[in-house]
């Protein structure tokens, strides 16, 4: 296969978006059959690109002498485009329901597409230069998603989210400068292509900028202190905070965290080293935080989007412990915290499109009335926990197993705080579930009855989720060879 | 897979089934009915296949590879033969017993599915051959038999659920964490392998072992009534389903002690520290169990305390085995065969105490008294039970009793000798045996305190008549309390102790053969005589000292005349004492939170703080205006309030240099400065654009430096 097919998943959704943009189709039925098919259309060329790789990176062009911009498709890019090809047209479906009676769809579903070509972008990149690149434009695709409803609350969410995405983007800019200055060459390398000989006596600025770069990156993937936006931005329609902020934002964020480090700097150079203690200490504070805070909120949708921070940094700080290991348990809980993650936030788009319920006080007795939307949450629920026989087990088992690994006091440190956070999550998931079934005193049936589970098209999306979560928890072998292959660089 | 896969059959064949069993429900109740009884007979006979057919050292295992990460493995041998029968023996009994007691209660349909499920994860725990596949039918076990316990869905059963289920959650976490540094240090969780894996690591790794020791058995001791892990047990019961209560008490609580006998034998095999710690908690969770039941005036509270205290000699038992090293026969046949006991006859109280709240759905020992008499059936399978769980000789109780107070008798010969010393150093022989002299004492009193509740209860039931003359005639009017099936079911379990108990060399004994191997006991060198004077003599100081502590505290003490002539059961237990609301609660859902997300707070400010300083020091922005703003409530009446002292000053002390200030002014003017800085806080606009330009310079400083 030509090197230059690379580019045509990333274009399509692209021009798709561009021109739904300039040429808007106001009937909603033609746009969503348009919209998927170019998104489905998208999933399988991705998939067939997968099989069929290209064995060259595509070269495009050149900011300057050495800064080419160039797409290619390795291991981690393959896991990643899969990942996001194969929940994007899911997530479609869901998205045509959820946003049949808001305003302005046509710009909403729009970006929607864009944003699908733009995560492929950052999944493709093949250097540092490029995925900044991509990564840029996704912060600002995904800006008129966040603003969509134009409530003051959602301005004002966007622009925290606006602003720490620049903020965020400056330190990673340093980094960037300095790999592409100390690099033997720029192109994505596993294990790290840094030019040791160079920087040997000046090792603690290069941790430093790591440190910086780690930061920079980790805006997205929510790291403390950087994590503000995420709550703020759950405002946003339900698609887009499960898709965008659950899925593509946060885990381009992960993956740009671990091209930096295991195919940038290297993670044997960065073992053992105080910015390795310094990421992970970053990365068990905010798993505390999220899981803490977790507790403590009572809006529905907030109370996901902390425990999404507190799971990326589960993906954190596994990447942090810096071994094939870590990286193996990075990326099984990327994938599985995706799936189970996506499932959590469809339900409550679920109940707050049904019922127009935000705050978990309110969801009293629903469990009766929305039987597949609670079960799929119950799911998820468990899942997240790490109840064995559920998918979030099976990463939380080798995340645990990578720390231990890891030989030191932090890595005993770190399953306290894996064990703090998985009875927190316990807390607040199961209080959920617990309110819905068993209603509390004053609970009245006829207060509920009108209610019920939304159509197929929002249903089929989260059965497919919660029966995937079953399944990688009793069968993840396979998952888990990809993954190995990946982390070892047999891909 | 590997092996037979009939053992893969007895796990989630009962969990096919409860699915089975809920759509059969959807259309006919009555068929689902016998459909699970048909279930857990078969089950009970296939375990009876294994049990008919079972040759010493050819275990009968399965391995399923791949399956949830690591594979499940499966295995039957003597000891899981033992106790997967008699879990399938105990769900077929109560699974026949539900259809009558649950006859008009609500969402059966439910019910029957997680018991179901239950049963299969109990199986799977019971016949698991890694900790990792035990840890997954626990964890499966928990949840299923949450729903069972919360069946009725009141306020109070509800209550004790949400407990059930957090010590459960809890518990499973602490459990798994345990396990990973186990897998992490010996590699292995497959039992037979661990043994000498852990012999081998043991000394360098000693402080890891014992903290994944310590983890472990916090989840599988919480499961099995541990002291201070016992809160659940009290509340769960009562409120649970009488078939639930049995099982709960009767089995679920042993696969909590299967697990502990795990990590005893396969971790910690012959370590005396191991074994003094759980000899320790197990003679505080035997002594608390029996005085909590006999303070209690509920029936089925008081049955649940009593399952704490004979779990606390279960646990004796498992400490005597590691204390007494290679000498621990006694003690490993006991432990085993008080567990069988155990279930056994808790399976034949609760289900009697079933039927009195199948009929009266009350239990209150005040209100229930004398419901029993005149009925001799239930009369009959009250006092086996009674008789049993006493320790009275000739029934079953009395032989596991004594199999574990001879071994503590054992140990202090030993320690006299000289020889138990070097197992356990914490102090000098004859300091040592004075300590287990106590013990031994201890555990007669806790024996003799199961006489005196036993009798409490069925003085209550049998012997007693209502204060009421009316409801007494109501009472012995019902001659009709239960139907055939249920009369056969009690019938059938109660007849089995007493010939447990007259038999035990050929029964008893027989199924310690069988299931000793499992925690590398051996044979005694002599066969223990269980109606010898020296045997006998221990048994008849727990009566007599029973006796006594009826007569005077429980008649003495608790019963209290009131002005009307009749005597009540008074509640003599101080309230306030009570673990969950004095300290856990309080810990897990109030300070724990709290105290971690008030610095999660601070830490949220942080960032955000170092722009509120900025602006109140370099950044600070010039305010004027001398109308006091409107809508500074706080500033209008704290100014207020300095005003008046000011004018009250200026009255007194200061009438030559009077104050002119106008506080209201200068609040008002605060608080907008705070409420402003907040509001940029939020938005976080010039922390952004800060931010941004810290990383431009720095990149700029770095490039001059670098070029």
């Amino acid at each position: 296969m030509p090197s230059y097919f690379i580019l045509v998943p990333i274009l399509l959704p692209v021009i798709a978006g561009v021109l739904l943009l300039v040429f808007p189709i106001e009937d909603a039925r033609k746009r969503n059959i348009c919209i998927e098919i170019i998104v489905v259309i998208n999933t399988l060329l991705v998939l067939w690109l997968l099989t069929h790789r290209p064995s060259e990176s595509f070269y495009m062009f050149s900011l300057g002498a050495r800064l080419p911009l160039t797409l290619n498709v390795d291991g981690l890019a393959m896991f990643f485009a899969g990942l996001v090809a194969c929940l994007w047209p899911l997530a479609s479906l869901y998205a045509f329901e959820y946003m049949k009676h808001e305003e302005r769809v046509n710009t909403f579903m729009a970006f929607y597409t864009i944003t699908y070509g733009v995560t492929l972008g950052v999944a493709f990149a093949g250097n540092i230069i490029t995925m900044y690149l991509f990564y840029e434009c996704l912060t600002m695709v995904t800006l008129p998603l966040v603003i969509h409803t134009m409530t003051r609350e959602a301005r004002k969410a966007t622009r925290q989210y606006l602003y720490y995405m620049i903020g965020g983007t400056a330190f990673a800019f340093i980094a960037i400068v300095f790999y592409s200055l100390f690099c033997n060459d720029i192109a994505f390398v596993l294990g790290g292509n840094l030019n040791l000989a160079a920087i040997s006596n000046h090792m603690d600025i290069a941790l430093l900028v790591y440190v910086f770069g780690f930061f920079g990156f980790g805006v997205k993937a929510a790291i403390f202190p950087f994590h503000g936006w995420l709550p703020a931005a759950s405002v946003a329609p339900t698609p887009v905070t499960a898709l965008l902020h659950a899925v593509a934002v946060v885990k381009s964020g992960a993956f740009a965290i671990m091209r930096l480090t295991y195919y940038c700097f290297g993670a044997e150079t960065l073992h053992g080293t105080w910015a390795q203690i310094v990421v992970l200490i970053a990365a068990l504070i905010t798993i505390t935080y999220g899981s803490t805070l977790g507790v403590r909120e009572t809006h529905f949708k907030r109370r996901l989007a902390y425990s999404t921070i507190s799971n990326l940094s589960y993906i954190l700080l596994a990447v942090a412990t810096m071994s094939p290991l870590g990286l193996i348990a990075g990326l099984s809980h990327m994938v599985v915290h995706a799936i189970m993650k996506i499932s959590a936030f469809f339900c409550a788009g679920a109940v707050m499109h049904q019922t127009e319920k935000n705050y978990i006080y309110e969801l009293d007795g629903l469990g009766f009335e929305m039987p597949v939307t609670f079960v799929a949450l119950f799911i998820s629920g468990l899942s997240l926990m790490g109840m064995p026989l559920f998918a979030g087990f099976v990463s939380k088992w080798n995340i645990v197993h990578a720390l231990l690994e890891h030989e030191s006091m932090l890595g005993y440190i770190s399953v306290l705080v894996l064990l703090y956070s998985g009875l927190m999550t316990g807390i607040y998931m199961l209080t959920i579930i617990v309110r819905a079934w068993f209603p509390h005193v004053g609970y009245h049936k006829d207060l509920v009855e009108d209610f019920k589970d939304p159509n197929w098209l929002m249903k089929g999306p989260l059965i497919i989720f919660s029966v995937l979560t079953v399944v990688i928890g009793f069968y993840a072998q396979p998952m888990l060879d990809f993954i190995q292959k990946i982390a070892t660089g047999i891909y | 897979m590997i092996g037979n896969p009939i053992l893969l059959l007895l796990v989630v064949g009962p969990m096919a089934a409860a699915v089975i069993g809920y759509l059969i429900g959807r259309v006919n109740k009555s068929a689902r009915d016998y459909f699970a009884d048909a279930v857990t007979i078969l089950a009970f006979l296939t375990m009876v296949y294994f049990f008919l057919t079972y040759k010493e050292g050819q275990p009968v295992s399965l391995y399923v590879p791949e399956i949830c990460g690591m594979g499940l493995s499966f295995k039957l041998d003597g000891f899981r033969i033992i106790f997967a029968s008699v879990t399938a023996f105990m769900w077929m009994m109560t699974t026949i017993f539900s259809k009558e007691y649950l006859a008009h209660a609500r969402n059966r349909n439910r019910y029957y599915f997680f018991l179901l499920v239950t049963f299969g994860a109990t199986m799977g725990v019971f016949l698991s051959d890694d900790l990792f596949t035990t840890f997954v039918f626990f964890e499966i076990m928990s949840l299923a038999s949450y729903v069972c316990v919360i069946h009725d869905e009141k306020k109070e059963t509800m209550y004790a659920g949400a407990v059930y289920l957090a010590v459960a959650v809890i518990g499973g976490m602490v459990t798994l964490m345990g396990l990973l540094m186990l897998y992490h240090a010996a590699g292995t969780l497959q039992l037979d392998a661990l043994l000498p894996v852990c012999e081998e690591i043991f000394p360098e790794n000693a402080r890891w072992l014992y903290i994944a020791g310590g983890c472990i058995l916090f989840g599988f001791g919480a499961k099995a009534g541990m002291y201070p892990l016992h809160i659940w047990l009290p509340m769960a019961h009562p409120v649970a389903p009488a078939p639930a209560s049995a099982l709960l008490s009767g089995i679920i609580t042993k696969t909590g002690i299967f697990g502990v006998i795990v990590i005893s034998s396969r971790i910690f095999l012959h370590n005396g520290y191991w074994g003094m710690v759980i000899l320790l908690f197990g003679v505080i969770t035997m002594m608390l169990g029996g005085i909590l039941a006999i303070f209690s005036l509920d029936l089925k509270r008081t049955l649940a305390c009593s399952s704490m205290s004979q779990l606390g000699f279960i646990f004796v038992g498992i400490g005597m085995q590691g204390l007494l090293g290679e000498e621990n026969a006694l003690a490993v046949r006991g432990t085993m065969l008080h567990m069988f006991n155990h279930s056994n006859l808790k399976l034949v109280l609760f289900m009697a105490a079933g039927v009195v709240v199948m009929n009266l759905h009350k239990l209150n020992l005040n209100d229930i008294r004398g419901f029993g008499r005149k009925k001799p059936l239930l009369l009959y399978t009250f006092l086996m039970g009674s008789l049993g769980i006493g320790g009275i000789p000739l029934f079953n109780g009395y032989v596991s009793k004594t199999l574990i107070h001879e071994s503590i008798v054992e140990y202090i010969e030993l320690l006299k000798e000289g020889h138990g010393a070097a197992t356990f150093a914490f102090a000098s022989g004859v300091d040592a045996a004075v300590l287990f002299k106590v013990i031994e004492w201890l555990f007669i009193v806790t024996g003799a305190m199961t006489v005196a509740y036993m009798t409490k209860l069925f003085v209550v039931l049998f012997v007693e008549e209502n204060s009421d003359p009316e409801i007494q005639k109501q009472y012995e009017a019902k001659t009709h309390y239960c139907n055939k099936v249920t009369a056969a079911v009690l019938a059938v379990t109660a007849t089995i102790l007493p010939i447990l108990g007259v038999f035990p060399t050929r029964t008893l004994d027989k199924l310690a053969d069988m299931g000793q191997g499992f925690m590398f006991g051996v044979s005694p060198h002599h066969a223990v005589h269980y109606f010898s004077l020296v045997n006998l003599k221990g048994g008849l100081y727990s009566i007599v000292i029973g006796a006594l502590i009826y007569v005077v505290i429980i008649r003495g003490w608790m019963m209290v005349k009131m002005k009307t002539g009749t005597v009540i059961y008074m509640n003599r237990w101080p309230e306030r004492l009570d673990l969950l609301e004095l300290i856990y609660y309080p810990v897990i859902m109030i300070i724990l939170p709290n105290v971690a997300a008030f610095i999660c707070r601070c830490m949220d400010f942080m960032m955000d703080g170092l722009i509120l300083l900025a602006r109140k020091t370099t950044h600070r922005q010039l305010h004027g205006g001398k109308n006091p703003p409107k809508g500074y409530r706080l500033s209008f009446w704290l100014g207020g309030f300095c005003n008046k002292i000011a004018l009250w000053l200026n009255k007194t002390i200061y009438k030559k240099h009077p104050l002119k200030r106008d506080y209201i002014l200068r609040f008002a003017e605060k608080e907008r400065v705070i409420k402003d800085a907040n509001k940029i806080i939020v938005a976080s606009v010039s922390f952004s654009l800060l931010m941004f330009g810290i990383g431009m310079i720095i990149t700029v400083i770095y490039l001059f430096m670098a070029v």
